[in-house]
């Protein structure tokens, strides 16, 4: 009997005693693993519908976003949290990760968590993927992560962490996926990082990083994609990153690097993406790129590179704009048939579109202007059927454009001005419905503009000026609808101002200065009510009067008809112009008084000289007055009309005094000379009939606005 | 089906937006056109992918690659206007005229300190005409007729001494007519149509915002 009550005590003992492994056994358990996710979820502000299901009457395994797996001892426990997305707003604090020893993955992405990253998260000593990227965390990236051995994944991307990486994250030997962009994160990038042997990607772009890239990183061979970019990194392009023999993406666009790009990036034969732009790079592209098969996407524009290019074949992607770049673009650029996107753009390349262009169809955009490029553009270019946009200006390509364009059906802007272009506009021009710029400026352009331009309906954009077409303004203009923008200066186009012009009511720019227009400037003109910057149809030889309904154009800025022959009456309405800033109407044959108002009678001498007889409140013209003419003129008036008429007057009179003596004699001989006299009374009667009194009269009231002009006459 | 097109295009240039695009002026554009319903395609141009906007349609830069000018009249455009527009230092031209544009004319307009023409005629714009106008020293034109603005004309307005061209006409302002500065040389027309809006000021006698 004493014996038992020993063992019970002993046993009771025992299990006092081991209460606490059992305990912490216990704390392992599901339960206690479900009770802390419930402890932080009381701590969520909101979680929208997706944590219903979190409830302690349920087994935490069937809760929304929880993955189960059992263990050795068959014990369940928690190892997955998914909960990316699901209107998380709250923090990390209350989130016992101590309670939750199993888990290998947490995901907690894409919703609006904020507070700082707890440092205890290290005690996920098993985590092997963790993604909290794009919430609003703030403070620093706890160096204790760097504890956290067995994890591969780690992204904290896009939220608004601050501090510098640390150096502790070089211990995470088994890490592949480095996710740090998006952030505040300051300092340097620590070489210690090129410790990590196993990195695929390491993407620490769009930071405030400063300093060099650390030369170890060319450590990371089996390194995918990296990414440094939109940051403030200074110094070169360290040759080490040579050694990357895995890379395939390098993107370190956006800094301040100087230098030049090493050959030794030659070596990278798996690189597909070269992404340099915007910094301070100078030197040449290494020769040896031509070995670099792989290579598809390169952008090197906005940096001080020169030299010329390597031999690059199999490109999708070029963009090179704002360089010095230099000698002839690689002939066989688009041999593999794959290029989209070639923009040389602001650089010096000379020579002739590469020959693989020809037969490019693949292309989509092309920028090539300001640069020396020359060569045949109807022989040199093909038929593009994808190509939406493309400017050639400003270089010495020659040739005609030719009816190929026609088919390049997706166009929307289509530039080569300030060439050397000749030929005809060619009508197929007409089959580019979705053209919205054309720009032909500036070359040596012959012939009509084709009656098919009407035919341009999205067209919002036609700049033909500075070349040599003849011919008329397309009369049907007017179904231009779209068009804003309009400039057919500097030509030699004849004929009328098309009426139509009015239906384009969207203009807002006009200029068809420099031509030889004639006839009048039709009323229609005031119709496009939106035009605002400019009106031009100075240097033609417009006839007749100014329209008064051009007063309609009340929000026109500047207004030049200047240099034509323009006659009558500049109309009164004018004054109701009110957005004028500007005004020529000089060298043409204008008359009478200008319009008044405060705008005209400020403006300068020079908008109404060389015409015929304007006048009005701006200085330098004579005052405007109506019937009562000036003292000196008047006297002068009078003067003329007395030397005028006094010998008139004179004759008459004696004509008179000799009619009537005629009279008198051939009444007494009226009988014997009847026949003879008559006709010569009746001779006599019709000197009789003339009223000499009458006609001085007539003289004397004559219109003085027509005596001024004769007499008064200015330059 | 527009409006869900609309939507999926958005969040698409959402996706490729942060890897590429860091013009800010692009950036501003490119926030505006997320708030815009375009049902004819004119803002089909503005590829926040492009390095700057420069080669957009519609926009206009100097030999720097920065927006002067914005030319969007009469492009059956809707929606309310943000305040990123206000990033554009250098806009000079603002032509936003007769489209369906509404809400409120954002107070941020007034940071365009480069404007010289703001014309914002014939939309659906509402409340007040923005008080920050009056930091915009460079404006000549200023149209914002026929549409539903309300309140009064904010006589901070008279201190801008370059303004040629003033027109309020057709909406629905209220109080007086400020009298100093190029007010003086405003004409009637530029106010008509705004029943509530009571003639020019009478300084010293009445409250500027009688009847407002």
């Amino acid at each position: 009997m004493e014996s038992r009550l020993f063992q019970n005590l002993l046993s009771t003992l025992l299990l006092l005693l081991l209460l606490p492994f059992l305990l912490a056994m216990g704390s392992a358990s599901l339960a206690s693993q479900g009770r802390a996710l419930l402890q932080w979820k009381a701590s969520l502000q909101s979680q929208g519908l997706s944590l219903q299901s979190w409830k302690p009457s349920a087994s935490p395994c069937n809760w929304t976003g929880v993955t189960c797996n059992v263990t050795r001892r068959g014990l369940r426990v928690i190892t997955e949290i998914y909960l990316s997305n699901t209107s998380l707003v709250g923090t990390l604090d209350a989130l016992n990760f101590s309670a939750l020893p199993s888990l290998t993955n947490l995901n907690l992405s894409f919703n609006q968590l904020d507070g700082t990253i707890p440092p205890t998260i290290a005690t996920l000593f098993k985590m092997s993927s963790l993604d909290l990227t794009s919430n609003q965390l703030t403070g620093k990236i706890p160096f204790e992560i760097g504890s956290m051995r067995r994890l591969q994944f780690l992204n904290l991307s896009e939220n608004q962490i601050s501090g510098s990486i640390p150096p502790s994250l070089a211990n995470l030997s088994r890490l592949n996926y480095l996710l740090l962009y998006g952030n505040s994160l300051s300092g340097t990038i620590p070489e210690e990082l090129g410790r990590l042997r196993n990195l695929v990607f390491l993407k620490l772009a769009d930071n405030l990083l400063t300093g060099f890239i650390p030369p170890s990183l060319g450590n990371l061979t089996r390194l995918y994609k990296l990414a440094l970019y939109d940051n403030k990194l200074s110094g070169t392009i360290p040759q080490e990153l040579g050694n990357l023999a895995s890379l395939v993406k390098l993107v370190i666009s956006n800094n301040s690097l100087t230098g030049s790009i090493p050959s030794s990036l030659a070596n990278l034969t798996m690189l597909s993406m070269l992404y340099l732009y915007n910094n301070n790079l100078t030197g040449t592209v290494p020769r040896s790129f031509d070995n670099l098969r792989n290579l598809t996407d390169v952008r090197l524009f906005n940096n001080s590179f020169s030299g010329s290019l390597p031999a690059f074949k199999n490109l999708v992607f070029l963009d090179l704009l704002g360089n010095n770049f230099s000698g002839y673009l690689p002939p066989e650029l688009c041999s593999g048939g794959m290029l989209q996107h070639l923009v040389v753009s602001y650089n010096n390349f000379e020579g002739p579109t590469p020959r693989s262009l020809r037969n490019c169809s693949s292309l989509t955009r092309v920028r090539m202007e300001r640069n020396q490029l020359s060569g045949n553009i109807s022989e040199s270019l093909g038929v593009y059927p994808y190509l939406n946009y493309i400017d050639l200006s400003f270089n010495q390509f020659s040739g005609n454009l030719s009816a190929k364009w026609g088919k390049c059906a997706n166009i929307t802007s289509l530039r080569i001005s300030n060439n050397k272009i000749t030929g005809k506009i060619p009508p197929e021009i007409g089959q580019l419905a979705q053209l919205r710029v054309l720009d032909l400026s500036s070359n040596f352009l012959v012939g009509e503009i084709p009656k098919n331009a009407s035919m341009l309906v999205s067209l919002y954009q036609l700049n033909l000026s500075n070349n040599k077409l003849s011919g008329e303004v397309p009369k049907d203009i007017g179904k231009l609808s779209n068009l804003e923008i309009l400039d057919l200066s500097k030509n030699n186009l004849s004929g009328r101002v098309p009426e139509k012009l009015g239906d384009c009511f969207k203009l807002r720019l006009l200029k068809l200065s420099s031509n030889n227009l004639n006839g009048n400037i039709p009323f229609q003109i005031g119709n496009p009510v939106n035009l605002l910057d400019l009106l031009d149809m100075s240097h033609n030889s417009l006839t007749g009067d100014i329209p008064s309904q051009i007063s309609k154009l009340v929000i026109l800025q500047d207004l030049n008809l200047s240099h034509n022959e323009l006659s009558g009456l500049v109309p009164p309405s004018l004054r109701d112009m009110i957005s004028l800033l500007s005004i020529d109407l000089s060298y043409n044959e204008l008359e009478g008084p200008l319009p008044d108002s405060q705008f005209i009678r400020r403006s300068p001498i020079e908008w109404f000289a060389h015409n015929k007889g304007l006048c009005g409140e701006v200085q330098g013209l004579p005052p405007c007055h109506t019937f009562s003419t000036s003292k000196a003129g008047s006297a002068k008036h009078h003067k003329v009309v007395l030397l005028a008429t006094v010998p008139v007057v004179g004759t008459l009179f004696l004509l008179f005094l000799f009619g009537g003596a005629t009279f008198l004699l051939l009444r007494r001989r009226n009988n014997t000379v009847q026949d003879a006299s008559q006709k010569m009374e009746g001779g006599a009667f019709s000197i009789w009939n003339f009223d000499g009194k009458d006609a001085y009269e007539d003289i004397i009231q004559s219109s003085p606005a027509k005596w001024q002009d004769s007499c008064c006459q200015k330059d | 089906m527009a409006s869900r097109l609309h939507f999926v295009s958005f969040l698409l240039l959402l996706v490729v937006y942060p890897a590429i695009s860091t013009n800010s002026e692009g950036e501003a554009l490119h926030a505006l056109r997320a708030r815009l319903s375009d049902p004819t395609n004119v803002l089909q141009s503005w590829d926040p992918t492009l390095v700057n906007p420069c080669t957009w349609f519609h926009v206009t830069c100097d030999d720097r690659n920065r927006v002067i000018r914005l030319d969007l009249g009469n492009s059956n455009i809707s929606g309310p206007l943000g305040p990123e527009l206000g990033r554009l230092q250098h806009l000079q031209y603002l032509e936003l005229y007769r489209n369906n544009f509404e809400g409120k004319i954002p107070e941020a307009l007034g940071n365009l300190k480069s404007l010289i023409s703001m014309d914002l005629y014939g939309n659906r714009f509402q409340g007040e005409i923005p008080k920050s106008f009056a930091k915009l020293k460079s404006l000549r034109f200023l149209r914002l007729n026929n549409n539903k603005l309300s309140g009064s004309i904010p006589r901070e307005l008279a201190t801008l001494s370059n303004l040629k061209v003033f027109d309020v006409s057709n909406n629905d302002l209220c109080g007086t007519i400020p009298v100093d500065g190029p007010f003086t040389n405003f004409p009637f027309q530029s106010f008509e149509n705004n029943s509530r809006l009571n003639g020019p000021e009478l300084q010293g006698l009445v409250p500027y915002d009688f009847g407002c």
